[in-house]
């Protein structure tokens, strides 16, 4: 079980999240086909940034390495890094490029521009193209270039370092677009900075005059943010071809069965599906056997939203339950609902191993206690008499927003090493790490070690609530720690369920100041992480995994995380394409990409530069086979 | 005289005291023990006191555990020998990696606890008041021992165990000599347990004149020679024997640069970079010497080795001091008590706050840019530290780490620490303190080391041949006074006691509880003993004394990438840069550069003696100064040439999050942070892997 004491976090390496920022967004899922988003290829470093670009090579090698496998990527990065242009190092002046080579650029002319192109995705089509712009380079410096601005991505190119400077990053991950003054370089006064979710911000500057320049920004916030100027995402336009459909990946009734539902106490109801009862929750729904629908829809009535406490997970041996909802409207004169108590005696009653149930309220009691003077509130004993109500004190969506933007500050572009730890310690985004950890493990050993079954909520159940509940179910279930029981949890705990993606990344909307957003998410990732990282041989999946989940959140490549929950994605023309399958795919040649890895690094490493192009090929799955 | 020994051994004098009971009731005691438990006294040891049904109490990650056993507390160490015995404490009396034992001297503090009082820290001075119900050892190596007593008719024994405990620690940690007495005997009974592999691995003490000359040859060191200068120690006490010296500079013109340095530490060469440059370490110049021209002309040799240029790497410069790693130290370990009292929240904070981490970075910096010196151009570059006993052992090795794969084998890395430290007068009986001569001394240089070693291990998990596992054992065997490598504070305090043992095997008495070892160990044994007079006690190096063949299974790191050679140019073709090829004229003095801050600073004034001052011819004409910045810019340019090498150099990171906190280590006193960091994973993952490699060979489709 886990235990979520101060040192036993990760500090040293930071937590997912910092892992992540220190890295350059390297070759994130290359296994996955030759065009993943976001390639960003560092060539060899020049003048005064080197020091600063060489520790930023070492802690994309170490950080990746540190983890218990080592991953594909790596001798990728490897391969990049090893080549350096010794001359290159030594002509560089200051680290910038000299206008000579600008020059170079110009009469360079329309090869080096053909050259610059992007590839596009089948679906995508260009919408900008403007050549020599420079990238400010936070690591190495200006690098000038072509930009190409699609409704997909924006990428930049420079194909005269060797090896060839690209920057691809999807623009689901912009934040916000701004204008920025660029002191007189040469000819470009003129710049824009991209601030994104993944706590990168990219910089470019250009020439004012040129009218192409000017499209630029607009294709660029036009494209960015699809929703805000009546544009669909991309994903709706993704015409590639999958072998498998991804939206299977997840089968309630398959789950449900593999649970051993439905049982003489708990049924599957269908009583959703239509979405009347509650437009958030999923068509299919575990509830127990006994209740009458004309009770369910009392008892929907009597919780925020309509969400009803549903069955999550239920322990095959002892029968106890994780069953999630939203807050009871008790408001401030106290409110009962008959159903709502007797719907919970029945969730105790169907576990004989224990007389009592737990209510795991997420929230911090001082916030329930405001919520009950408005129309929420909480379980009162007198109400649930064999009830044991716990807080478990976890902050709400806008201080976890806070302590990620404090996190961001702290590690880019540059990291004060000398406060690094008290830093971080200030971000408290490692406490709150600890603290949804800490309540899923007290869920989690209700569940296994006193046999009792929980309800958990917060305020409306799509936040907190699929935090901790889907963490105390990767506890308690190893099939949650294989790929696709990983997939399964995430469609089943936040998808299905109604974690608000949209308005919590806010895909494809130019607020970025929008008080919804939250990385909540994020923050649930990195407590796997977390987890990986205590219990390394329990995942049968890594860090990259995460990462790449984490990539096409932002992405909008496709369907998975776009919408708000599954009664929206219904009403939409269906996305054709989705994240899952391809995880999938790319889960199943990360996995054999990684064994190959392990058996080379234990053979010593020779040659084998061509597995990182071509895994499908030389790999045979090597441990389903035992 | 030697061979008199056979059946001799001596019994620990000691003078009185409630320590020393009645050999009758520790023969007694012993028989029962042997029969009964599978604790062997081992020999020069016997039990004070012992208390059984007590319990061992270990904070798992499933709340709190106990073992019962037994508490013994003998002259030498307490042990707790838990019933059943699990199996691999049986027969590892000396097993310092074994949880259960603790040597006197590794204890910090005892802490009795009584519900009804509050906890108490024992001293000798201290009378126990109360009969206690649980007694805590603080460990100097981290650890935290939590033993509980039982609470119905066993409160005597509780007592009185913990007097003996609280006795034997403050008298009986004793001296370096106390346990040298008893020692000797222990060798022999260690060669018997081990008798399948007790032969050191093949690596290199440096105690002979062949392993100098050996390493010497590996590193294809050409115009350096061995020089037994100091042979009998009569130059320079704290130096080895050997010493590596320009070819060129004969014996007696070596002799008149002693005088002029801090404690007679003459610089001398440590590592020879393949590329041409070299590694030199040496104490300060001695500022009152008044050298002759002769002198310097000596001195400039030694420094210069042949080189054009010179870089002094000032110790005091960016790094710090024994004295600031003490307090750093013991703030640290303050933080990792399982009892510390900052809240988890403030942790990292706290962690930073001690500065401990930043000492690290310093280290593994400072050694960086070493590392790439040596790499990059042709040229000698001087450790120089006042002392030369602390961080220039540090940072010599660091860089050799950093610099030449074979220092990161096992036998390698034994060999530089044989090289470095051992031999090279690290003063570890002060520096470790074991047996609390001066507190002011103390400073955990060696662990210091040791982290930044883990450091390069976390960065670069396939180029190191050991573990994790490996680097905890050498820092536990530090605090365990079984062993003459860091008994001692230098070669000729390690010799001489050696030689002082060896007249004393005349007044060996011959004891009734001793049972001799059968004949073979006992030859194998004098044979020890007899070749040479050699060291008695045996170097840590000889693992199996002390770890079961599981536990050094763990040394071995399966992620290991052996590379072919490790005498490869690190640097691909690294030509010399343009300026430093030798030329003849500047042969014989040339530029000296200080290394601060990460640039080079051309230097005039090298010496503090008025007519010592560099000479400076006027053809001096290559360092202009735009080449100089042109070579400062070098400098800083150049790491980034080659980010990583497969082999040869290594190129830590040392940004902020990047120097880790070395957990297994420093939070061994709260277990459940232990938690998934066990070398055994690994292990087990090479192990599935050969097995799956065995199933593919057997099936290739």
């Amino acid at each position: 079980m886990e235990r979520a004491v101060g040192p036993g976090l990760e500090v040293g390496g930071g937590g997912g999240a910092l892992r992540r920022s220190v890295r350059p967004p390297g070759p994130g899922g290359a296994a996955a086909g030759s065009r993943q988003p976001s390639v960003e290829t560092l060539d060899s470093p020049t003048g005064s940034h080197v020091e600063w670009c060489k520790q930023l090579i070492a802690a994309t090698i170490s950080s990746q390495i540190s983890g218990s496998v080592p991953s594909e990527s790596i001798s990728r990065d490897y391969k990049v890094y090893k080549r350096p242009d010794v001359r290159e190092v030594q002509d560089g002046h200051n680290g910038y490029h000299s206008e000579g080579e600008a020059d170079q650029a110009l009469r360079g002319g329309n090869k080096l521009a053909q050259m610059e192109e992007a590839p596009l995705f089948p679906g995508e089509s260009v919408k900008v193209i403007a050549k020599d712009v420079m990238y400010i380079c936070p690591f190495m410096g200006a690098v000038s270039g072509t930009l190409t601005v699609t409704d997909f991505k924006m990428y930049f190119k420079n194909v005269e370092r060797d090896p060839h400077f690209v920057l691809d990053v999807p623009l689901g991950v912009i934040s916000r677009v701004e204008k920025i003054g660029v002191q007189s370089h040469g000819d470009n006064s003129c710049g824009i900075e991209i601030v994104c979710k993944d706590m990168r911000n990219v910089r470019f500057a250009y020439k004012q005059e040129e009218q192409s320049r000017l499209e630029i920004f607009e294709n660029l916030v036009t494209q960015a943010f699809p929703l805000s100027n009546g544009l669909p995402l991309f994903a709706f336009s993704y015409k590639e071809k999958f072998p498998v459909n991804g939206w299977k990946v997840y089968d309630p009734m398959a789950e449900y069965k593999r649970q051993g539902l439905p049982n003489e106490s708990w049924k599957i109801s269908k009583i959703n599906s239509t979405y009347e009862l509650c437009d958030t929750y999923p068509a299919v729904l575990v509830v127990p056997t006994s209740v009458k629908d004309e009770d369910l829809s009392k008892v929907a009535a009597f919780r925020a939203k309509g969400r009803i406490p549903v069955l999550s997970w239920i322990h095959p041996e002892s029968q106890a339950t994780i069953t999630r909802c939203s807050q009871p409207l008790v408001g401030p004169n106290d409110k009962r609902c008959k159903e709502d108590e007797k719907y919970l005696q029945t969730i105790m009653d169907a576990n004989a191993q224990s007389h009592k149930l737990i209510i795991f309220d997420a929230r911090q009691n001082s916030a329930a206690v405001t919520n009950k003077e408005k129309v929420g509130g909480y379980e009162s004993e007198s109400a649930y008499p064999n009830a044991e109500l716990i807080f478990l004190e976890i902050h709400n969506i806008h201080v976890i927003r806070e302590s990620l933007r404090k996190l961001k500050e702290i590690v880019y572009p540059a990291i004060d090493e000398a406060r690094w730890l008290s830093n971080v310690d200030s971000t408290h985004w490692l406490e709150y790490i600890r603290m949804l950890l800490a309540g899923a493990v007290r869920i989690a050993d209700r569940i296994e070690s006193g046999k009792t079954s929980v309800v958990v909520h917060c305020s409306d159940g799509w936040d907190r609530t699929a935090q901790l509940t889907s963490l105390a179910m990767l506890m308690l279930d190893s099939y949650y720690r294989t790929i696709k029981g990983f997939e399964v949890l995430i469609e089943k705990e936040w998808i299905s369920f109604g974690h608000r993606f949209a308005m919590r990344v806010g895909h494809g909307d130019g607020d970025h100041a929008d008080a919804d957003r939250s990385p909540i998410f994020l923050q649930f990732l990195d407590c796997v992480w977390q987890m990986t990282k205590q219990f390394p041989a329990a995942f049968e999946f890594n860090e990259l995994f995460l990462i790449t989940i984490l990539d096409h959140l932002y992405s909008c490549l496709f369907g998975t995380f776009l919408n708000n929950c599954e009664q929206e994605r219904l009403k939409e023309i269906p996305i054709h394409q989705n994240l899952k399958e391809l995880l999938a795919i790319k889960a199943e040649l990360q996995r054999k990409v990684e064994e190959l890895q392990r058996e080379a690094a234990t053979r010593s490493i020779s040659s084998s530069s061509d597995r990182g192009s071509s895994p499908s090929h030389s790999a045979t799955p090597v441990r389903t086979s035992v | 005289m030697l061979s008199g020994s056979k059946n001799s051994f001596d019994i620990p004098q000691r003078p009185g005291g409630p320590a020393l009971r009645g050999p009758k009731s520790s023969e007694v005691k012993d028989k029962r023990n042997r029969n009964c438990l599978a604790f062997t006294c081992i020999p020069g040891e016997h039990v004070l006191e012992e208390a059984a049904h007590v319990k061992r109490i270990v904070r798992s990650r499933d709340g709190e555990e106990s073992m019962v056993g037994t508490l013994f507390c003998t002259n030498l160490r307490v042990v707790f020998v838990p019933q059943p015995a699990p199996r691999d404490a049986v027969g590892a009396p000396g097993c310092s990696a074994c949880l259960h034992v603790v040597a006197l001297p590794c204890i910090e503090r005892l802490v009795a606890v009584n519900s009804f009082t509050k906890a108490k820290v024992l001293t000798a001075s201290s009378t126990l008041k109360f009969i206690p119900e649980e007694l805590i050892l603080y460990c100097r190596d981290f650890r935290v021992l939590r033993f509980r007593f039982h609470d119905s008719g066993w409160e005597p024994r509780a007592f009185q165990v913990t007097q003996a405990i609280v006795q034997a620690q403050e008298g009986g940690g004793g001296s370096v000599a106390m346990w040298y007495g008893s020692a000797t005997l222990r060798n022999r009974e260690n060669t018997w347990l081990s008798k399948e592999e007790s032969a050191l691995p093949p690596m290199l003490l440096f105690e002979e004149t062949s392993d100098w000359e050996k390493e010497l040859r590996r590193l294809g060191a050409v115009g350096w020679r061995v020089s037994p200068a100091n042979e009998r120690f009569d130059m320079a006490t704290s130096l080895p024997k050997y010493l590596w010296v320009p070819s060129r500079l004969l014996d007696n013109e070596l002799k008149r640069a002693f005088a002029h340095f801090n404690a007679r530490r003459i610089p001398r060469m440590c590592w020879h970079h393949p590329g041409g440059s070299d590694l030199l370490r040496a104490a300060g110049f001695h500022a009152d010497s008044d050298p002759e021209k002769e002198d310097v002309r000596s001195v400039e040799a030694l420094l210069f080795a042949g080189h054009t240029q010179c870089v002094i790497v000032e110790m005091a410069d960016d790094l710090p001091s024994p004295a600031e790693i003490q307090l750093s130290a013991l703030k640290l370990r303050a933080l990792c008590l399982p009892d510390s009292s900052v809240a988890d929240e403030k942790w990292l904070s706290a962690l930073e706050g001690t500065h401990w981490l930043d000492h690290v970075r310093a280290c593994v910096r400072k050694a960086s840019e070493v590392a790439a010196l040596l790499a990059e151009r042709s040229c000698s570059v001087v450790l120089q530290e006042s002392e030369d006993r602390d961080l220039n052992c540090l940072l010599a090795s660091l860089v050799q780490i950093l610099s030449d794969s074979h220092a990161r084998t096992q036998s390698g890395f034994q060999s530089l620490l044989q090289k470095e430290w051992v031999v090279a007068g690290h003063p570890f009986q002060q520096r470790l303190n074991l047996f609390r001569d001066s507190d002011r001394e103390e400073s955990p240089v060696f662990l210091l080391f040791l982290d930044c070693t883990w450091q390069l291990l976390q960065q670069f998990p396939a180029s190191f041949e050991f573990t994790e596992t490996y680097l905890v054992a050498l820092h536990d065997s530090s605090y365990v006074p079984f062993f003459s490598t860091f008994l001692f504070n230098c070669q000729w305090e390690r010799d001489r006691r050696n030689q002082h043992r060896a007249s004393n095997q005349l007044y060996a008495l011959v004891n009734g509880w001793w049972e001799p070892p059968p004949l073979e160990i006992l030859s194998k044994g004098g044979c020890l003993v007899k070749k040479g007079g050699g060291p008695c006690l045996p170097h840590i190096w000889d693992w199996a004394l002390c770890y079961t063949t599981q536990q050094r299974a763990q040394f071995r790191n399966p992620a290991y990438a052996r590379h072919c050679s490790s005498t490869v140019v690190p640097n691909g073709s690294s030509a010399p840069l343009g300026g430093d090829k030798p030329d003849p004229a500047l042969s014989g003095s040339g530029s000296v550069y200080l290394l601060a801050k990460g640039s080079l600073l051309l230097q005039t004034h090298l010496f503090p003696w008025e007519n010592g001052s560099l000479s400076r011819k006027p053809w001096r004409r290559t360092q202009s100064s735009e080449s100089l910045g042109e070579q400062e810019r070098s400098l800083r340019c150049k790491p980034s040439s080659c980010p990583l090498q497969p082999e040869g150099l290594l190129r830590p990171a040392f940004v902020g999050p990047l120097i880790q906190f070395w957990r297994r280590c420093y939070l061994r006193g709260s277990q459940e942070v232990q938690h998934g960091l066990l070398a055994s994973t690994r292990a087990e993952i090479a192990e599935e892997l050969d097995l799956l490699r065995q199933r593919l060979a057997a099936d290739p489709e």
